[in-house]
């Protein structure tokens, strides 16, 4: 595969583009799909895409090439595009090679794991152990290998292996609860537990009652609080921000969440999203997006980079940079402690359909799903349904109170779309609204 | 070709391994993205995707595999994996699939301006003459993206009941970002415009008026836009509004896999049950298709992506809901045949359950009839913001382009007017349908796991709603 990455490269600089990335990925991945308790259908991957990235006196064309057997064909047909297409005048170059890699470490059981039906079974029947009737959800073996050559010295090799386990337990169509499971090593993958958070907040949400408007103190738990800190990862972007698709243009080094909020990309630390290297071939490091509430930089590969007069975070994309693995610096109070605090409020336990009215402004509104229960000194009083939290983002983040000492990694089907380290949080004076009579 | 050959052997040999039933369908995509922020042409993505699914059932369990190698032996292997996966399932009640008749056909959306014809440089102008035009009416537009996107995709389906389906279906989509500024004040959208065909959609699309038309909206809207009214009043929504309604709040929660609990982990279920068949869910006014054949609707297609022939599904009709999107697997758990609703983005994910142009359909009111007959109350011709909850039943939908009705006539132009209502309060608010129906805004509809982002149609016709609470 290292020879189909390089191949690519040196037929593009062959036929004179200035710059060429060639990531040839093997997907080797797996899953089973399950619902109504029982697995409706397994899917397994054998594909091989090199994802291909060239410049041409500054005209930029990105590919997947499919058919490795026609490379050249292929690549002289991107060249012969990208001479017809215009000039890129803020394209600024990919990082100079080459750069040292950590090691990739990967886990044989993971690699050798061939059937995931035991990790569904454990995790659905602990859901049906907490009085769940109806369990739903995904098992993941991830597999992937990357063979990464740039023009510009880069050249590196990256195994990434993880297991994921998403389930949704019901006791009814509107008493449910969601868990997940993360993990790059087989021994510390625990869908029992997944499956178990998903029925205890399915059972405690019986019998719900349509919400109500207002402001609420919320007690975030890490599922929807993984949301918010996906939404404040995928805004950061210096490419979304110069797009318009940010309310963080013009922050940094302005306060954009509560003094308690720290927030950090790294792509090199353990995680299911854990990578080697960059799209530019660049090694991911340890980088603060918020600390202590203030904006510190936006994320960024060489071109945005050089826009922005600074240095790329390592965080490319083929096109636009994008976060890793994002992680909420834990808090000082323990999960008790968090809902003590909640004298009345909401406890949110998961979210979907996130959607801006102004992504300038971060005005929002996300749809919590599954278990919403109503607080009371610290104690859950009763369940709701049926509400919307509408909001602005930065006013949300600023409204932190309090995190959690302990973190959970967690990802979810679009709403947490980077593995994401989040913990619980108390937010004071949330926007609550609901369906008009 | 070689590749067609494969799919045939893919079939054959996954019978021999004891698949009841096997599939299997060969897709090669072209993909064109031309990336414009700021005037600059970011990027240009060209892509070539081709490759194998293969799905079959064994043992009562469903197994699914993919592979982009078009060597017989790594297709063979994947076969011998697809069927062990199906065995594995151990299911309590086995997977079945009513019958249905082998079909040996060939199809083709018809292009009149072929893409493959149209020179990337052309394809490239038509971004930058709008963005000029847009430019180019002195508005402060700070950030401005759009995306102009070309797809053809050549497919070769094949049953074990004997069905051999080709296919070839370009398509083209406008998606463009605008932020206007005036006065300190922001106004933002989204417009994302569909046509299966050829190039001839820059033309029937209109897509520079549109561009142009929605610039200038919002700038009046930040130039003379007043706090939207808070109450109950009447509503009049534009096609743009009555498609996401259609989309969401009639398409999704009919979809049947939901109804019947197999997406209930991401995309979720539904507040329709099998027993809801029959049930008013909207005004006798209120009539909700479904339609792959609609000609240049984006998710055109004549069979779906197990062989079954496309029809128009009424989901709701007059107010009663009538029918759900179904494909094989779905029909034989309730007792029914497929109505072709079957579709997957790429060779590499299944096919499911799947709306495709979904839209209010269009009776005998005008425009202005509709409005005329509204003493206090609001017109909200597009939206920005939009959501849903899982189960199809809380719906929201902010206004973009919105005005005051006041006696009978549109008058000043209103920022964010909110419709945050339920399911059955919406459409049985509606007491006119309009005659005046599009079906070319395009959305990327979100299912699956893995996510399959794919191409549907929002349309309809304008429709009056009595006596809502909008904000």
């Amino acid at each position: 595969m290292e020879d189909y990455a390089e191949r690519i490269v040196d037929k593009a600089i062959a036929l004179g583009c200035q710059d060429a990335v060639a990531d040839v990925a093997v997907n080797r991945s797996y899953q089973i799909r399950f619902a109504q308790n029982q697995i409706v259908i397994s899917n397994r991957w054998r594909e091989t895409t090199a994802s291909v990235f060239l410049v041409y006196k500054k005209r930029v064309v990105a590919s997947d090439i499919k058919d490795l057997t026609k490379i050249d064909p292929q690549v002289e047909n991107l060249v012969r595009i990208a001479k017809a297409s215009q000039e890129n005048p803020d394209y600024a170059g990919i990082a100079k090679g080459p750069f040292k890699y950590d090691r990739p470490a990967v886990d044989k059981k993971i690699i050798d794991l061939s059937d995931g039906s035991d990790h569904v079974q454990a995790a659905v029947n602990a859901a049906l152990a907490e009085g769940a009737n109806e369990c739903a959800g995904s098992f993941w073996k991830y597999d992937e290998e990357h063979y990464l050559r740039t023009s510009n010295g880069a050249r590196g090799v990256d195994r990434r292996a993880s297991l994921y386990l998403s389930i949704r337990a019901l006791v009814s169509l509107e008493s449910s609860g969601h868990g997940v499971a993360c993990a790059t090593k087989a021994s510390q993958f625990d869908p029992e537990k997944a499956g178990h958070k998903a029925g205890k907040i399915a059972a405690l949400a019986k019998n719900p009652v349509g919400g109500e408007a207002g402001k609420f103190d919320i007690v975030f738990d890490p599922l929807i609080f993984g949301s918010l800190i996906d939404q404040v990862g995928g805004r950061t972007g210096a490419w979304t921000v110069m797009a318009g698709l940010s309310p963080y243009a013009k922050k940094l080094g302005k306060k954009v969440a509560s003094s308690e909020v720290t927030i950090i990309d790294d792509g090199s630390a353990d995680s299911i999203g854990r990578k080697r290297f960059d799209a530019e071939g660049v090694p991911p490091k340890r980088h603060a997006i918020v600390n202590k509430g203030i904006l510190k930089t936006y994320l960024h590969n060489t071109s945005t980079a050089k826009k922005f007069k600074t240095k790329t975070t390592g965080n490319a994309g083929l096109i636009s940079p994008d976060a890793h693995a994002l992680f909420c610096k834990p808090g000082t109070w323990t999960r008790d402690e968090i809902f003590e605090e909640c004298k009345d409020g909401l406890w949110l336990t998961n979210t979907w359909y996130t959607r801006y009215q102004s992504y300038v402004t971060g005005d929002f509104s996300t749809i919590p799903r599954d278990g919403i229960f109503r607080i009371k000194n610290g104690e859950v009083v009763g369940t709701w349904k049926d509400i919307r939290l509408t909001d602005n983002l930065i006013n949300v983040w600023k409204s932190v109170e309090g995190l959690s000492k302990n973190v959970d990694q967690v990802q979810w089907w679009g709403e947490v779309y980077v593995p994401t380290f989040a913990p619980y949080a108390l937010a004071r004076g949330i926007g609550i609204t609901r369906s008009a009579e | 070709m070689v590749e067609l050959d494969l799919v045939d052997f893919a079939v054959d040999y996954a019978r021999q391994k004891g698949a009841s039933y096997a599939e299997a369908r060969y897709e090669h995509q072209t993909n064109e993205d031309f990336i414009l922020k700021n005037s600059v042409l970011d990027a240009l993505y060209f892509g070539e995707d081709a490759g194998i699914g293969v799905r079959v059932l064994a043992n009562g369990g469903l197994g699914f595999g993919a592979t982009n190698s078009m060597a017989k032996g790594d297709v063979k292997a994947l076969v011998d994996d697809t069927v062990k996966i199906a065995k594995a399932a151990h299911r309590k009640d086995p997977i079945v699939f009513p019958p249905e008749n082998p079909v040996v056909t060939n199809w083709s959306v018809p292009q009149v301006k072929k893409l493959s014809n149209v020179p990337v440089e052309e394809k490239i102008e038509e971004i930058l003459h709008i963005d000029r035009e847009l430019m180019d009416l002195k508005f402060k537009i700070p950030a401005r993206f759009f995306q102009q996107s070309n797809k053809q995709i050549d497919k070769y389906f094949v049953n074990s009941e004997g069905s051999k389906i080709r296919s070839f279906s370009p398509r083209v989509r406008l998606f463009y970002f605008l932020t206007v500024q005036h006065n300190g004040n922001v106004e933002q959208t989204y417009q994302n415009y569909g046509w299966s065909g050829g190039w001839e959609a820059v033309n029937e699309l209109q897509m520079r008026r549109r561009v142009i038309d929605e610039a200038k909206s919002m700038e009046n809207s930040l130039e003379h836009g007043k706090k939207s009214p808070e109450g109950k009043m009447d509503l009049v929504v534009g096609p743009q509004v009555s498609g996401i309604a259609a989309h969401e709040s009639c398409g999704h929660p009919t979809e049947a896999d939901r109804v019947l609990g197999r997406e209930a982990a991401q995309a979720g279920k539904s507040f329709i049950t099998p027993a809801s068949i029959g049930q008013r869910v909207g005004s006798p006014v209120v009539n909700v298709c479904d339609d792959p054949t609609i000609e240049h609707g984006i998710a055109f297609y004549a069979y779906d992506d197990e062989g079954v022939k496309a029809r128009r599904r009424y989901l709701y009709k007059d107010g009663i809901i009538n029918e759900f999107l179904q494909n094989r697997e779905t029909a034989a758990i309730l007792g029914t045949r497929s109505n072709g609703s079957a579709r997957a983005t790429t060779y590499n994910v299944e096919a499911i359950v799947r709306m495709a142009n979904t839209y209010v359909e269009p009776k005998d009111w005008g425009l202005d009839e509709m409005i005329s007959g509204v003493k206090f109350g609001v017109y909200m011709k597009s939206f920005m913001e939009w959501n849903i909850d899982d189960k199809r039943y809380n719906a929201k939908y902010a206004g973009r382009e919105a005005y005051l009705i006041e006696n009978g006539q549109v008058t000043t132009p209103v920022r964010k007017t909110v419709i945050e209502l339920t399911t059955p309060t919406f459409w049985g608010a509606v007491d006119a349908v309009g005659k005046d129906l599009e079906i070319f805004h395009a959305g990327f509809c979100g299912k699956s796991d893995p996510g399959q982002a794919l191409d549907a149609a929002l349309g309809g016709a304008s429709m009056r709603l009595r006596n809502v609470y909008l904000r």
